[in-house]
């Protein structure tokens, strides 16, 4: 019973302690708007260091006010569309790589549809798919591809996969293709190694 | 990539100049200048870059020769550095103008000569081959001439498996079209 | 008269495959140029480093994906641990962090600064150091909890650099190119 008032004691305090320090870094124009945006979205119970973050890139680079509010309401936006989609037992991590995906132009279904095959974290499935579509990959061939991995792939294989995918644009390859073939060489790649497969160390 | 096992072996030399004995790598050299020449040559096309390139490989795989975890799969490792070092030399040389041109007009005017002069022995299949694609020419060589199975063509090249196929695939279509016409011609 | 097409590949690759002999004095060029570098140290030490560095526990590469791009980093990067920058926390640790090394050719740079959402995009947290002395390659290593990092290079704190061996961050939105690594784990 101490415990939960001890934690609850915490928890009012901290939102007592008004807006994240770190936003002092913007100036008197940005500051109450941006401030605004990640209220509303702690109290959407989305996550707002993203949030906090895009602000300070934009800080840091001098952009003007407006582009950098824009760019908050955006993120903000694209992270209460991602919880749509994935539900609410997201994590932040899945939530961020979920906006960015989204952002890439993967739709919301495709997003769904990996919540559903895949038990593990979807944040590097998801960050695959947003890099595919960044080197050219049209996006239904990246979400196909990325569907028919998500099952039974590791996080390795699938960056590993990403990898091949991009050394193969790189060449000249056409992305959908380059896309294509690597998907089944690795989904045939995951079912002999199942189980068992060296990291190769140094390369995440 | 087999090992030559008369007098030194790889592994013996690689320990011996990681020890110190800077002579010991002569050995190598002396060892993989003509088998890896082959491939720099074909890919090239001449033998200036590709006795450049090949340079560039040996003094580079010494200065990291660290990085080689097995020895005793030295051939294979300061091969892959090699077919690196040939991409690196032909873009470059690609970018003076010298020897692969893709444009037909050019081949067919003072490229094609110039070509033909510096290298010897069959002009028409070393000119077929200069005209295809890079990456296609390079996965045609280490099949075809080298003898590479594919997962050592992919560890060598960073390619897929299947993307590497493919290039071989298209690289024999393509020869095969430029020879015919040529045999029209 | 057509030749049948695995003939004609036959010919071809049959030629293609006879021996081809460049000038021995190869041989005498690159002894040469190796001579002239400085003096190889007991492989020990230089072992050791590159052990570590790959190491899979401790230290994992950037996203060092696109080939084209890894051919700029043909020549070994030494890396002595003992001197690795420990430069201060962004994000509160909340899952496990692992260490991220950050590599960039910079030739003419005279400082380079390590920018992005681990570190708040301050540019005075994670200033990059050269590996050698007169080298242009400019590395860092961060600690990085699982999820998505947007960062850049700030060259001589003004000129910003995407990393060319990483995804780039599609969604721009300053005018300034940035990269994005994806921390796997959660």
């Amino acid at each position: 019973m101490t415990l939960l008032v001890a934690a609850t004691l915490v928890a009012l305090q901290a939102a007592a302690q008004g807006p994240d320090r770190r936003l002092a870094r913007l100036d008197s124009l940005t500051r109450p708007t941006v401030a605004a945006l990640i209220d509303s979205a702690r109290a959407a119970a989305l996550p707002t260091e993203p949030l906090v973050q895009r602000a300070l890139e934009g800080a840091t680079k001098r952009a003007a006010p407006d582009r950098i509010v824009a760019a908050v309401r955006r993120l903000a936006s694209d992270l209460g569309q991602a919880r749509d989609a994935l539900g609410a037992t997201a994590s932040p991590p899945e939530l961020e790589a979920a906006a960015a995906a989204l952002r890439a132009g993967a739709p919301p279904a495709t997003l769904t549809a990996l919540r559903r095959v895949r038990r593990e974290s979807l944040t590097v499935p998801l960050a695959v798919l947003t890099d595919l579509v960044g080197s050219g990959v049209p996006v239904d061939s990246a979400a196909v591809a990325v569907l028919s991995l998500a099952a039974k792939a590791r996080d390795a294989d699938l960056v590993e996969f990403r990898r091949a995918v991009e050394r193969d644009i790189a060449l000249g390859a056409p992305p959908a293709s380059a896309t294509a073939a690597a998907a089944a060489f690795a989904a045939g790649a995951v079912d002999v190694n199942a189980g068992a497969k060296q990291q190769r160390p140094g390369r995440p | 990539m087999g090992i030559d096992s008369v007098g030194t072996s790889d592994v013996e030399a690689v320990r011996r100049v990681l020890d110190g004995d800077t002579e010991a790598y002569a050995t190598l050299v002396a060892r993989y200048r003509d088998r890896l020449a082959r491939y720099a040559v074909h890919m090239l096309g001449n033998r200036e870059d590709a006795e450049e390139a090949l340079q560039d490989a040996f003094v580079r795989a010494y200065r990291s020769l660290e990085r080689c975890d097995d020895a005793a799969r030295f051939g294979a490792w300061l091969y892959g550095i090699l077919v690196n070092r040939c991409r690196t030399t032909g873009a470059r040389a690609a970018r003076r103008g010298r020897v692969f041109v893709r444009d037909e007009a050019a081949l067919n005017g003072v490229a094609h000569s110039s070509v033909a002069e510096q290298t010897e022995g069959e002009d028409v299949v070393r000119w077929a081959l200069a005209r295809l694609t890079p990456e296609y020419r390079e996965a045609f060589l280490l099949k075809h001439v080298e003898d590479l199975e594919y997962d050592e063509m992919a560890r060598l090249t960073g390619a897929g498996v299947s993307a590497l196929k493919m290039r071989v695939k298209r690289a024999r279509e393509q020869l095969q079209m430029i020879l015919r016409e040529a045999e029209r011609v | 008269m057509f030749e049948p097409d695995e003939e004609l590949i036959g010919r071809v690759v049959r030629q293609l495959r006879q021996p081809v002999t460049l000038d021995a004095g190869l041989d005498a060029r690159v002894m040469a140029q190796i001579a002239s570098l400085p003096a190889r140290r007991s492989g020990g030490a230089a072992r050791a480093a590159w052990r570590w560095l790959i190491a899979p526990r401790t230290v994992r590469l950037s996203p060092l994906g696109a080939l084209a791009i890894a051919a700029v980093f043909a020549a070994v990067v030494l890396w002595r641990p003992d001197r690795a920058t420990r430069p201060g926390r962004g994000r509160p640790a909340s899952g496990s962090a692992s260490d991220f090394g950050f590599v960039v050719v910079a030739p003419r740079a005279a400082t380079v600064a390590l920018v992005g959402d681990f570190n708040d995009w301050d540019a005075g947290r994670t200033p990059m150091r050269r590996v050698r002395q007169d080298e242009s390659v400019w590395t860092a290593v961060i600690p990085l909890t699982p999820g998505r990092y947007r960062y850049g290079f700030l060259v001589d704190g003004v000129r910003w650099l995407a990393d060319p061996a990483a995804p780039a961050a599609r969604d721009d939105e300053f005018g300034t190119p940035s990269s994005v690594v994806t921390v796997g784990g959660s």
